[in-house]
């Protein structure tokens, strides 16, 4: 029973760190991608044709929404991580009796906590902004749900092997940031020239886009099942991988 | 009380009267413990050692002898290479072994973002407390540290001794029966140092068992019942003062010391 008490109060610390820090946590990624919607949607919106039946402007909202859930969930679990590591309070979640997957549910909250709110409040505006409808809820909340698992493990393990600060930022941009960009965020890749829709069809974050832009628009360029199977099929394995590091004590123990 | 000096306890045996006369399951046992690091490093090798239920032991030996990777080794801090730790009886690997263990490690490591009042709560809430009765431990370690001005302040802006308290209170926060003190008075002014010396007095004589390493030869004489003396990763001798003093033909601990560690 005490193990759930545990659970309980390193997610609540986790969430506090989100809420202490909510100017770097909340605010700022919200404020870029509202620049993102607006200067790509509202400006070039105009004079983009339409992405199939959907007006350019409507049609790039589910993908920056998701790229910052994502972007946000790995962040936070690799920054929070490396820095319990870092200034070693990790031991006190170590040495108490908590289970190894409650210390890994633990965090993994603390990623959907802030990758929730900003992706709440991002919606919000987008539908103030502009009529972005919400057609499939139930799809959408499966995909943001398995997304954000998928990223903020990911955080989580890159947060326990990173040896400085540069590590953990080095991912974000060097392969979540690129992967985002031509995973079919700003433009149908039907529209990509051969090979490079066939080379799309291999980034994971293509299938998440798509999971998500169908949750919001009802239509995307793959298989619903197809998109929300490829995410579900890389977000267990990273969740794995990050509850065998703190069962194991690989790299977060000496 | 003369308690005959054993490099070695066979496995099950009591390794001291004070041991025999309680009955209890040691509070701390060590068998055949060794951590070997990534790196090669021998930290501990083919240890024993057996702390007594409510004994005042204290560990001694240079830098790098091996005092830390023993108590990382009990507290779930490292992975052990080889060997068995018990608390009160039970395998560290049952979870609630850890409920009775109170660390205070060598380095200060605080929550940068908890002031001094939640450090406490959450620690009680990963340790399992109920909130009611964390809330009122916690405001009892704050009046007994002497925190109070501090309880609404971030541990990164306190100072170096108020750092020391709040490290020492949050161990002390879960009531544990086992707790483990590595150097807790290393760059700690004297006067903070005697209050450490009789609030730790006082939990003993409540019945808490001490773990407490110490460079401070002084400070093992006046506190421990019983020392143990390591180097190189391994114990060389284990017993009272006055005991370490006759077997080694020595006047004082100092000289037990330089003895031993001269090998
Ligand atoms: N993470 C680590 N990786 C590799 N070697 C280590 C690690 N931690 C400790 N050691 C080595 O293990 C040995 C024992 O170190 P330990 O910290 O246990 O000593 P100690 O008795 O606590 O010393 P001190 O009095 O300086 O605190 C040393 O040789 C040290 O270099
Ligand atoms: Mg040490």
């Amino acid at each position: 029973m005490t193990g759930y008490r545990g659970l309980l109060w390193l997610a609540r610390r986790e969430t506090l760190r989100v809420s202490k820090l909510w100017t770097q946590t909340i605010l700022a990624p919200v404020v870029s991608s509202i620049l993102f919607i607006l200067v790509f949607g509202l400006s070039l919106g105009d004079r983009i044709r339409n992405v199939g039946t959907v007006e350019y402007d409507v049609f790039i909202v589910p993908g920056l929404i998701t790229m910052a859930m994502v972007q946000a969930a790995y962040a936070n679990n690799a920054s929070t991580i490396f820095q319990a590591r870092y200034d070693r309070y990790l031991n006190d979640i170590l040495s108490s009796p908590m289970h190894p997957w409650q210390m890994t549910l633990g965090f993994l909250i603390g990623g959907l906590y802030r990758a929730f709110t900003i992706g709440l409040a991002l919606f919000a505006l987008a539908v103030a902004l502009i009529a972005v409808p919400v057609e499939r809820p139930v799809a959408l909340i499966a995909a943001v749900s398995l997304g954000l698992v998928l990223f903020a493990s990911l955080g989580t393990v890159v947060g326990i092997f990173a040896d400085s600060w540069d590590h953990t930022t080095f991912i974000a941009n060097i392969v979540i940031l690129p992967l985002a960009f031509v995973g079919g965020v700003f433009y149908s890749i039907d529209l990509l020239p051969s090979p490079w829709e066939e080379i799309s069809h291999f980034n994971p974050l293509f299938y998440l886009v798509q999971a998500i832009r169908f949750g919001f628009l009802g239509e995307s360029d793959v298989s619903i099942w197809l998109a929300l199977g490829v995410t579900a099929a890389l977000a267990v394995p990273a969740y794995l991988w990050a509850q065998w590091l703190f069962s194991s004590g690989r790299k977060l123990k000496a | 009380m003369a308690v005959g000096l054993r490099r070695r306890s066979p496995r099950g045996a009591p390794s001291s009267l004070i041991e025999v006369f309680r009955g209890d399951p040691p509070a701390l046992e060590l068998r055949g413990l060794t951590k070997r690091y990534d790196d090669g490093t021998l930290g501990v090798e083919r240890f024993d050692l057996s702390v007594p239920d409510g004994a005042f032991f204290g560990l001694l030996g240079p830098n790098g002898a091996g005092k830390t990777t023993l108590i990382s080794a009990v507290c779930n801090l490292i992975r052990i290479t080889a060997g068995e730790v018990l608390v009160f009886g039970e395998p560290t690997s049952s979870l609630r072994t850890r409920r009775w263990i109170g660390l205070a490690e060598q380095d200060i490591n605080l929550d940068r973002f908890l002031t001094v009042r939640e450090t406490l709560l959450y620690h009680g809430g990963y340790f399992g407390m109920e909130r009611a009765d964390a809330e009122g431990r916690a405001d009892e370690m704050i009046d007994l540290f002497e925190l109070g001005a501090k309880a609404g302040v971030v541990a990164p802006k306190l100072s170096g001794g108020q750092r020391r308290r709040l490290l020492l209170a949050r161990a002390l926060m879960h009531r544990p029966r086992l707790i483990i003190l590595d150097e807790p008075t290393a760059g700690v002014d004297f006067e903070l140092r005697q209050e450490l010396w009789s609030t730790i007095r006082r939990l003993h004589a409540d019945g808490t068992t001490i773990l407490l390493t110490t460079h401070y030869l002084e400070e093992a004489e006046v506190l421990c019942e019983e020392i143990a003396l390591i180097r190189g990763g391994r114990l060389i001798a284990r017993d009272s003062a006055d005991g370490l003093r006759r077997h080694f033909g020595a006047d004082t601990l100092q000289g037990v010391y330089v003895k031993a560690m001269a090998g």
